[in-house]
């Protein structure tokens, strides 16, 4: 009984931790642009993190190392740092996505300006970060995030044609009032926000902070190849409330409250106030594992004692960070930036640094020498290449669709 | 030796560069210490060269970065430190118990007093913060 118990809150967790503010905000801006003719992407990058994720969980379970532990001996010193810098700077951008989007989601809920809030919000993430347990972290804003299982039944509340929703996603059609390059622009950031970086940096680093041995590689498979499609499920959601409400009333996504507006429509009140819920959940969680995965990669590539299942004083310089971190994401949201543009770039931004958070998973899942008998089999490895080859693609695209299409304008 | 063998262990043949440089350091609390940040190395008395000690930290990472900011590292580095002509953090061969996925020292991390940044963070920054000792 306790065994499924733990395996039902590994999947939820999974499930409700899955979404970010940039998984949100992109599938409604897309949603309410574009329909389900981008549908598509979401599956292929929920397919691709769930590959990625499924190997860095086995390198964390079976060498006992996070897979950035190990980045460094393979790269090498001077590409490891590079890599390092490069995965850091849009960890924190998705860091400070995130705690603006916490801060708009009071903002909705209380009418009070949201940059009010930033450094209460700032100050509540580094609060958590410092006292709180991980696992309490993990269950109690991935299982708060299932509100966002509210999408879903706006969906069904609204009552579509679903031969047509159906129609729709399995046959992709640019819709005639957008240019290609716009409508190839917003593949990448939605692959961007389904393979976000920071997504394995963190499963594999909480693998170690749970002390996964081999024994728990079910549970984790579980949780990634059951919880993560089901979350994928739920970005498809909010894209499909946006394609209903948002697309036929030529409203564009520019902020959250636009985001919330098919519930609101759909279920009224209550419904969004548990929009309003899971938004605050979603954000707050994916502030902490952004936060935490800051830490997690400097401490990793230098050998700090990182991690929370330590003292803060036994890994004071990891703590350094985290602290520093949640300065700068305040003061750069007190710029008066706005959190939601953020977030556009941040997928965008994720998107160019995918190669260099995934190449080197596939290089260490494949060493013998961490893995023993437990190396990447043929599916993994064929999947892994394919997606790796996809995602070079995508990052050499994303830059040049930027400029070209001015940012999706 | 071949990839299939079982991890180096100390006294027996081992390719330093793979097996040594750049893994982690732990010591027998399973606390992290440091990265292998370079190898020193002294030639015996059969002419053969061997690892003698590991250093740690950035006076022994900044010159493999190599250029200017290998240069800036290690800059960076002697000016902070206390001492005038200061030594990266050494670890003598000898105190290395196991090498697999972590290279494991028989020394406690408090007791080889090799990372100063962190002793500094500790004692003015997070060691001064409320629930600072509060554990899991």
């Amino acid at each position: 009984m306790k065994k499924v118990f733990s395996i039902a809150l590994g999947v939820l967790t999974a499930i409700g931790g899955f979404v970010d503010i940039g998984d949100m905000v992109t599938n409604s801006l897309v949603g309410a642009r574009f329909g389900l003719s981008l549908a598509w992407v979401v599956v292929v990058g929920v397919l691709g993190i769930c590959v990625f994720a499924e190997m860095s969980g086995r390198v964390a379970a079976v060498s006992g190392r996070a897979t950035f532990d190990l980045v460094r001996e393979r790269l090498g010193p001077r590409v490891g740092l590079a890599n390092l810098l490069a995965s850091m700077a849009v960890t924190l951008l998705t860091f400070v996505a995130e705690i603006g989007g916490v801060a708009l989601a009071l903002e909705l809920a209380t009418s009070v300006n949201y940059l009010l809030w930033i450094p209460l919000v700032a100050a509540a993430v580094w609060l958590v970060l410092w006292r709180t347990k991980f696992s309490i972290i993990e269950n109690v804003f991935g299982l708060l995030g299932l509100a966002l299982v509210v999408f879903a039944v706006a969906v069904w509340q609204l009552g579509p044609d679903w031969g047509m929703l159906w129609h729709d996603a399995t046959h992709p059609t640019k819709p005639g009032t957008e240019g290609l390059p716009t409508y190839l622009y917003y593949a990448v950031a939605l692959f961007g926000a389904a393979m976000t970086p920071y997504e394995v940096f963190f499963f594999s680093s909480g693998g170690v902070e749970e002390r996964w041995r081999e024994s728990d590689l079910t549970t984790m498979r579980n949780n990634v190849f059951v919880g993560f499609p089901l979350g994928g499920l739920l970005s498809l959601a909010i894209a499909a409330t946006a394609a209903l409400v948002l697309l036929p009333a030529g409203i564009q996504v520019d902020t959250l409250g636009q985001v919330g507006l098919p519930v609101a429509v759909a279920l009224g009140k209550l419904g969004l106030a548990v929009a309003l819920l899971g938004f605050f959940a979603a954000t707050f969680g994916a502030a902490c594992e952004t936060g935490l995965s800051v830490g997690y990669s400097i401490a990793q590539y230098f050998g700090w004692q990182w991690g929370k299942y330590v003292r803060p004083r036994q890994a004071a310089r990891f703590h350094l960070v985290l602290l520093l971190s949640a300065v700068i994401a305040a003061a750069v949201l007190l710029t008066t930036i706005d959190p939601i543009k953020v977030t556009e770039y941040s997928v965008v931004f994720s998107a160019v640094a995918l190669p260099l958070t995934y190449f080197p998973i596939l290089v260490v899942a494949n060493d013998p020498d961490y893995m023993g008998n437990r190396v990447n089999g043929r599916l993994a490895n064929a999947l892994g290449t394919v997606y790796l080859v996809l995602i070079l693609i995508v990052a050499l695209a994303a830059i040049p669709l930027m400029i070209a299409t001015k940012a999706g304008m | 030796m071949t990839p299939n063998d079982t991890p180096a262990a100390p006294g027996r043949q081992y390719d330093a560069v793979l097996h040594l440089l750049d893994r982690q350091i732990v010591d027998p609390d399973d606390l992290l210490i440091a990265k292998v940040d370079d190898l020193e190395l002294t030639r015996r008395d059969d002419g053969r060269w061997a690892v003698s000690a590991i250093l740690t930290g950035p006076g022994a990472l900044g010159p493999r970065l190599h250029g200017r900011l290998g240069e800036w590292v290690g800059a960076v580095w002697r000016r902070l430190h206390p001492d005038a002509d200061p030594a990266p953090g050494r670890i003598p061969i000898s105190d290395v118990i196991d090498i697999d996925s972590a290279v494991t020292v028989a020394r406690h991390r408090d007791a080889l007093q090799i990372d100063g940044l962190e002793i500094w963070v500790r004692e003015h920054v997070v060691g001064r913060l409320p629930g600072s000792r509060h554990a899991e």
